[in-house]
């Protein structure tokens, strides 16, 4: 019926309507980011590097995700407000969890005379 | 065509007072207001997943701050084939997704129902590559907690553990490093940890530097007279006796490197195992004369071709350990303690995942059945948009758990 007219509409009323291109170029750039983030492990830049490399990518990704697969780019801005309140939200664990757990490490030394055994050290066999 | 069936099935009943898809409910005032309104409590779903989410990266960053050690053994492994492939299935499906909206919003059933179909297909394909993943890891015993096998064989190198006799087996991830040499050759070269051993934790720093890591066979060309003498004895002695002598006494000659006991070593004693649990496992005990205050490194090869004889044992010059040896010890090195954790947070994070495209199966099975009976029409396609953000998010949070879980090197 009304196909052919719709086909490239952007809007058809009550809600965006994604391209082919819009889409197919979205899959294509996903799939092109996933080889390079396998092929980035292979190159050893030391571990923090590689990790970071590979959550840069990661964001990226699930941005891309987000803005046109989720149609967040044309959409009411209070769902992206929503989405990234709830990413924060994680952050915020995440950071109020990280703050106090070194409280908790038995290497934790308060009194330099008396240093600590290291935990799961190995059994000293050697006497002196 | 669809349009023309449900106002001849519906209409009759419902009298919306306004045009378009009789699902179309009477408290919104149109198909729109009906669409934001569902699109609106999607989101709010979503956020709550990514809050429920949240709660196991938390367990994730927080045990990887801490003990990263168990991550980057976890190389050993990971199936970055399967992940990698798994990854490709769900962008694929996000994409079939994601023109299933399309197809809804236009009218072209024909194209949702087609996308629709991909799509569950795909989930089934991440489904069966997870299986695969799964039940290679409940075979090799790379499980959670107490299920971990540490003796498990990640890769073509046997772990250390084995040669072993795996002492730290299965409930226990705890290894002890002085376990024993190698029961079936007697003490070998590297088979002990090296330490500095903080015997006195009331007083500060190593007190002894009793590196315990050079108990090896003594080299033939570095045999002392005295040492190939008592050799020779002692192979005698077990001829005579038979293997049962061989058994309990074999014919070996300990060497001590120099830096083991830098004040040199005390009294050496070799300790057997014959309990019947353990099998036969040698020990060794060394001990060192009192440590002087500290000296210029000796050359090690200083007393290289006329080695000390302690009592009935040889002092030798060390091994000097090459690159591969290094890396090979690297590689063949027993998982770190509670490496089972890493095992814990994986099925805990992919299989919470694997319940979420498990749940979207039927979400879209469900729109399968709804979309073949023309439900849906430029007016109503709110589910079909619903379900594909639903599914987005699947994908979302496969894109960070596939790096954090597949690559790490």
């Amino acid at each position: 019926m009304a196909t052919e007219h719709h086909d490239d509409a952007h809007d058809h009323g009550i809600a965006h309507v994604a391209t082919k291109r819009t889409l197919l170029t979205n899959w294509a750039v996903l799939t092109v980011l996933t080889i390079l983030t396998v092929s980035a492990t292979k190159i050893d830049m030391g571990p923090s590097a590689n990790l970071g490399l590979a959550m840069a990518i990661a964001v990226l990704k699930a941005t891309l995700v987000c803005l046109f697969f989720m149609h967040l780019r044309y959409d009411k801005l209070f769902h992206s407000v929503l989405l990234v309140g709830g990413i924060l939200a994680g952050a915020l664990f995440v950071g109020f969890t990280l703050m106090d757990t070194g409280q908790y490490q038995e290497t934790n030394i308060w009194d330099p005379n008396s240093p600590p055994q290291a935990p799961n050290a190995p059994r000293p066999i050697v006497n002196q | 065509m669809s349009e023309a069936e449900h106002e001849h099935s519906h209409d009759d009943d419902h009298g919306h007072g306004h045009h378009g898809s009789p699902w179309i409910q009477h408290h919104y005032d149109d198909a729109r207001h009906q669409f934001d309104a569902g699109k609106l409590g999607i989101w709010f779903f979503l956020v709550q997943e990514v809050l429920f989410f949240s709660g196991l990266f938390v367990m994730y960053i927080l045990y990887r701050a801490h003990h990263g050690e168990i991550y980057e053994y976890a190389h050993h492994y990971l199936a970055v084939k399967w992940g990698a492939i798994n990854t490709g299935v769900l962008i694929a499906s996000s994409l079939s997704a994601a023109w299933a909206v399309r197809c809804a919003q236009l009218n072209q059933r024909k194209g949702l129902i087609l996308c629709i179909v991909i799509t569950i297909v795909c989930a089934f394909g991440f489904l069966s590559i997870k299986y695969i993943e799964y039940s290679h890891k409940f075979h090799m015993g790379e499980l959670w907690g107490k299920r971990f096998d540490p003796c498990a064989t990640p890769n073509e190198t046997p772990l250390l553990t084995k040669m072993k006799k795996c002492e730290g087996h299965v409930s226990s991830v705890v290894w002890d490093p002085n376990g024993g040499p190698d029961a079936i050759g007697g003490p070998k070269a590297g088979c002990l940890e090296k330490g500095d051993y903080d015997r006195d934790p009331k007083t500060p720093g190593i007190q002894a530097q009793c590196t315990v890591d050079e108990v090896q066979y003594a080299d033939e060309s570095r045999k002392s007279e005295k040492g190939r003498k008592e050799l020779e004895a002692c192979e005698m002695e077990k001829e005579a006796n038979g293997e049962a002598h061989a058994k309990n006494a074999p014919c070996y000659i300990l060497q001590i490197n120099h830096n083991v006991c830098p004040a040199g070593p005390g009294a050496i004693e070799i300790l057997k195992n014959e309990s019947e649990e353990r099998g036969n496992e040698w020990g060794v005990d060394v001990e060192c004369n009192k440590a002087p205050a500290p000296v210029a490194a000796a050359d090690p090869f200083a007393e290289a071709h006329e080695p000390v004889v302690l009592g009935s044992k040889l002092v030798a010059p060390p091994h000097v350990v090459t690159d591969e040896e290094e890396v090979e010890e690297l590689e063949s090195r027993p998982p770190p303690p509670h490496t089972n954790m890493f095992f814990s947070i994986y099925f805990a994070m992919t299989g919470l995942h694997g319940l979420h495209v498990l749940f979207g199966i039927f979400v879209f099975v469900w729109l399968l059945i709804r979309s073949i009976k023309g439900h849906f029409s430029e007016d109503y396609f709110g589910p079909v948009d619903y379900s594909a953000l639903y599914w987005h998010l699947v994908d979302l949070i496969w894109i960070f758990l596939f790096p954090l879980l597949y690559l790490i090197h």
